[in-house]
């Protein structure tokens, strides 16, 4: 048994990033840690890092979370160099120190873009995304009793296809894991999942044009179609909703019925 | 009522679209170009290559297509400059460590850098070529004469693998840009893209690899 539980920790040493507020200058703090059970998910590896802090008498480590469960699109964090660590379509919070090494030294950052300020430590203010979807990403629909669902009808496969756009979890990884901090895979795929369904084209024209010129005032970079968001994205969203809205956009400005 | 044409121009996506197209037309630009410098290795001597220059020099139209050339050049380059600048004011605080994801490829990364390289090798090609170029000598010659000196040779073959790369992303990224995308399709223009890049790249890069080598007269090498 005790052999067991020896391969089943790790002591790891940690590099992480401390940062007082939104205007001082961060550094990074080492942090050795003994004993880290390789079951626990990453997080909860960082709560570990919080309780010794606290016993310390410092201030613990600032990071988002929510869910814990991958859904909700609040915890972030680059690890080694990566979005939401080395494990593909995972978020932090589902990542477990299983897939670490060891003796392994892990350098942890906050997501790091002008549009994406450091509130403190590892947290980042990501209402930048808030803007762009109150800009357009939404259906205005009248209130009043439902109507048949049949009334509608969708092709399987655009419903599919919307789905998978609809997918994102809104945590912003796609802007971090690009090189040139762009949200295009997020604006993309709230633009194509509404530019699918039926629900979403009386609006079609006006919203691309009003979540495209919010994304550039708010600082995101342009797209060099690299592709590193979709590698990192832990929701698997695919660039052809990038292509897509890059359609509805030309289209709505040069054949669109907005002025 | 121009308003929507600066809107768009100005926007992330309509830029990125401009600097599509431009690059798709350069690209075909540059397959014509090396269709007609493939003349040189045609005969021993050159002959086909300078009547194919005369040919194209004595074109009274040849003013018009040079200042296309110009535009979209401009055009292209002044955009890249601008999204560039962007892109850097994007993230001004740098990840301390970086690791790829697996989107990125050799040709994507280095967009910038092989671009900028081009840039320069226009400026110096045009001033060999275009500038020198006073209608006396040979073609033929000129070129072999620039491209037997080893700094001519290499940075002749330096801007060619740059080429080379530049258009292996090119392609594919332009098509996206412009909205093309589709699983029927996609693939193969993948592999249009870098077929693109290796052909125009190892093309261009044959002429200086072969005249500094094989000692400047055709593939036949009789120097």
């Amino acid at each position: 048994m005790s052999a067991h539980a020896e391969t089943d920790c790790l002591n790891l040493t940690l590099n992480i990033w401390r940062q007082e507020g939104p205007h001082a200058t961060g550094s990074f703090e080492v942090r050795q840690l003994q004993d880290i059970s390789t079951h626990m998910s990453f997080l909860e590896m960082l709560d570990c890092v919080n309780e010794d802090l606290v016993s310390e008498g410092r201030e613990p480590v600032s990071f988002d979370h929510d869910c814990r469960e991958g859904i909700c699109g609040m915890c972030s964090l680059v690890i080694n160099g990566q979005v939401h660590g080395p494990q593909p379509e995972t978020t932090t919070c589902q990542l477990h120190m299983r897939h670490f090494k060891d003796g392994e030294t892990i350098t942890i950052e906050p997501f790091r873009a002008e549009a994406f300020p450091v509130v403190r430590d590892l947290c980042i203010d990501r209402t930048a995304l808030d803007r762009i979807i109150t800009s357009g990403g939404y259906i205005s629909v009248n209130t009043g009793s439902p109507q048949d669902a049949n009334a509608t009808p969708i092709a399987k496969p655009d419903s599919d296809l919307a789905m998978d756009a609809a997918a994102c979890i809104g945590c912003g990884g796609c802007v971090a894991a690009c090189p040139n901090a762009a949200a295009m895979l997020f604006t993309g795929a709230k633009v194509s999942q509404l530019a699918l369904l039926p629900q979403g084209a009386p609006e079609r024209e006006s919203r691309v044009l009003s979540m495209v010129e919010t994304m550039d005032a708010e600082g995101f970079g342009n797209c060099t179609n690299e592709y590193e968001c979709m590698a990192a994205c832990p929701k698997a969203i695919d660039v052809s909703h990038i292509a897509r809205m890059n359609r509805e956009y030309m289209r709505a400005s040069l054949v669109g019925s907005s002025p | 009522m121009l308003g929507w044409l600066i809107r768009t121009a100005s926007s992330s996506i309509g830029k990125k679209a401009l600097m599509a197209l431009t690059g798709l037309l350069l690209i075909g630009f540059l397959v014509v170009h090396l269709a007609g410098n493939l003349t040189f290795y045609m005969d021993g001597d050159g002959a086909a290559f300078d009547s194919y220059a005369e040919t194209l020099e004595s074109n009274p139209l040849l003013p018009l297509a040079e200042f296309g050339l110009l535009v979209l050049f401009v055009t292209h380059i002044v955009l890249a400059l601008r999204v560039t600048k962007q892109n850097r004011d994007a993230r001004k605080s740098r990840y301390a460590v970086r690791a790829t994801a697996g989107g990125s490829t050799a040709g994507s990364r280095s967009m910038v850098i092989t671009g900028i390289v081009l840039l320069v090798f226009l400026v110096v090609h045009i001033m060999d070529f275009r500038l020198q170029n006073d209608g006396t000598e040979s073609m033929a010659a000129l070129v072999r004469e620039e491209l037997s000196a080893p700094l001519g040779a290499g940075l002749y073959a330096v801007a060619m693998l740059a080429l080379g790369l530049h258009v292996s992303h090119a392609f594919k990224s332009a098509m996206q840009t412009l909205g093309c995308n589709h699983p029927k399709y996609t693939p193969l223009i993948e592999k249009v893209s870098l077929g693109l890049g290796i052909v125009l790249g190892l093309g261009f890069l044959s002429f200086p690899l072969v005249i500094f080598f094989l000692g400047g007269s055709a593939a036949g090498g009789q120097a």
